[in-house]
């Protein structure tokens, strides 16, 4: 494996919460312009697997390695400043501030480049042009799919080296969902390198070139879409009960 | 009566500027900080010390405060963080912070002694007519400190950056985390700003008191109290406004009650005023007591 283009490795990630580690022996592997999929049932650690590369677990082992940089031992506000940002489970939006206050939070790192801070706005909204329309309405009144749209803004806002999304379509409506995936892929043609955890397989596929299955807290299977559309249903059965 | 309520608006301004340090802090930490009312006294004491040595009284004006900001600063580290990185929903910062001031206390009358100081009147001395009641210069003072307080509070939290980021911390320091903010540095220059603010309120007031190494808990109390009734804690102009009450309250309490009256009277009013309106600090119904995620270190 040519570690060259790999933009992310993740090297014998364990770690958890409390005594217990949630997630053990995670390694994979990110190449430049990919999008790999983190696909897995409830529990399974899927979630806990980004937070350790975010810098969020307080127990950990393993090395990450972002770009040419190893941010093992970096604190989480250092991760966030050009090596990766995430668009959490549950969005996390700052409630009760603007949609624009958001976005521009997104940016905090990169408060001393206002220009560079408003063209990354304005792509924000090229994106998702309803945010530029509700951009002076307090976030938690928007709709679930808004606020998705919000929280993938203030991701794209740091500019990172990588993305973390996780479950960026649960609890949207099918328009709402096909909005995000487009989203996603309008990114993945932008160069956008990301990690995409998802329970909902067909989003994973239209998404992502790589798909890892996590199950128990391991890493249990690396497939392609293509597999899973062939063998899809004997797959999910296995892994996604 | 018209004398009163100018006096009780003087003071209780000052009330209103402890109240409003507190509530800075708790704002984006949720941390009450018990050693608030040592910042108001080591900016007395400093200032005291200063003048007694031959100083311009107005050095000590100036050095008092950045005293009770370093304090704060010191405060931070030592009597919340290691709490709050130990466990982040822990309640150990009320002792810690209540024993931080009573160490501050007993180092400070170590230092300098226990006595009580006189202070530089200032402009205490000048005296201005309104109508049959009469105002001091300091006193005019405090109310305009006060009014540009609240004034530049509410400009920081709602358009700058840095407030934007201080209310993303206290919503979800870990959210805040991961934009790139770090909450140790947000959180330290919060206490830094509390302990400037109640240093202000000290060098304010102290004209009209000692300078006494012990004076601090009285402060915080008052200060505690304006912060309730206002409904502080989530915003700090409320605790402001809370306090201008509370210093009217203890002020008709003194008059028409009796000398002593200020003592209890304020407290009487604390519990109706939370009996009525419940957002209470430990009240679930504060949208401040939401479960959160996470909380700074
Ligand atoms: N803060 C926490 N403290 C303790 N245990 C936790 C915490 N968060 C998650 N866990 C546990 O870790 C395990 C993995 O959780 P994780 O959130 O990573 O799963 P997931 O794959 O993201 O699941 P889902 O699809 O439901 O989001 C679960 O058993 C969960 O109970
Ligand atoms: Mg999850």
């Amino acid at each position: 494996m040519s570690s060259a283009n790999n933009i992310l490795e993740v090297s014998s990630l364990a770690g958890g919460y409390g005594r217990f580690d949630v997630v053990r022996n995670i390694t994979l592997r990110l190449r430049e312009g990919e999008a790999v999929g983190l696909l897995g049932p409830n529990g399974a650690g899927k979630t806990t697997i980004l937070r350790g590369i975010m810098g969020l677990l307080k127990q950990r082992v393993g090395t990450i390695r972002i770009g040419d940089t190893d941010v093992t031992m970096f604190p989480t506000h250092r991760i966030a400043r050009g090596y990766a940002a995430i668009a959490p489970e549950g969005r996390r939006l700052f409630a009760d501030q603007t949609v624009e206050d958001n976005l521009i939070l997104g940016a905090w790192h990169r408060r001393r480049e206002p220009q560079r801070v408003q063209a990354l706005l304005d792509s924000v909204y090229a994106l998702f042009p309803v945010l530029r329309e509700y951009r002076h309405r307090q976030s938690s009144f928007l709709s679930g799919g808004e606020q998705q749209m919000v929280a993938i803004g203030r991701m794209l806002m740091a500019d990172p080296l990588i993305l973390l999304l996780d479950e960026p379509s649960i609890g949207l409506s099918p328009v709402a969902v096909d909005i995000v995936v487009k989203a996603l892929i309008e990114l993945r043609r932008r160069g956008a390198s990301l990690l995409l955890v998802e329970q909902r397989v067909d989003v994973a596929a239209r998404v992502c070139d790589r798909l890892y299955v996590i199950s128990g807290g391991e890493i249990v299977e690396e497939t392609t879409p293509e597999v899973v559309g062939r063998e899809g249903a004997e797959l999910i059965n296995k892994y996604l009960g | 009566m018209f004398q009163m309520m100018l006096s009780g608006l003087t003071i209780g301004a000052i009330y209103g500027l402890l109240g409003m340090a507190l509530s800075i802090s708790f704002y984006v930490t949720r941390v009450i900080n018990f050693a608030q009312g040592q910042m108001l006294m080591i900016a007395i004491i400093v200032a005291a010390c200063l003048s007694e040595a031959g100083f311009n009284p107005w050095l000590g004006v100036a050095l008092g405060p950045l005293a009770a900001c370093v304090l704060g600063v010191a405060s931070y580290f030592i009597g919340v963080r290691p709490i709050l990185k130990a466990d982040r929903f822990s309640f150990g910062w009320m002792v810690s912070t209540l024993g931080f001031g009573l160490v501050v206390e007993n180092a400070i009358a170590y230092a300098v002694g226990p006595r009580s100081r006189g202070f530089p009147p200032l402009l205490n001395d000048i005296p201005i007519r309104l109508g049959d009641a009469v105002i001091t210069g300091q006193q005019i003072l405090a109310l305009l400190v006060a009014a540009f307080a609240v004034a530049a509070l509410e400009f920081v939290r709602k358009r700058t950056l840095f407030g934007k980021v201080g209310m993303a911390t206290a919503a979800d320091p870990e959210m805040a985390e991961s934009i790139g903010a770090n909450t140790m540095i947000v959180s330290a220059v919060t206490f830094a700003l509390s302990g400037l603010i109640a240093g202000i309120a000290g060098v304010l007031i102290a004209p009209r008191t000692f300078a006494n190494p012990y004076l601090g808990g009285t402060f915080n109390t008052f200060g505690f109290v304006a912060m309730m009734i206002g409904g502080g804690p989530e915003n700090p102009a409320n605790a402001m406004y809370g306090g201008l009450l509370l210093g009217v309250l203890a002020e008709g309490a003194n008059s028409y009650i009796n000398s002593q009256a200020s003592d209890w009277f304020p407290f009487l009013i604390l519990v109706l005023v939370l009996i009525v309106t419940p957002r209470g600090l430990f009240s679930t119904s504060n949208p401040l007591f939401r479960p959160r995620p996470a909380r700074p270190a």
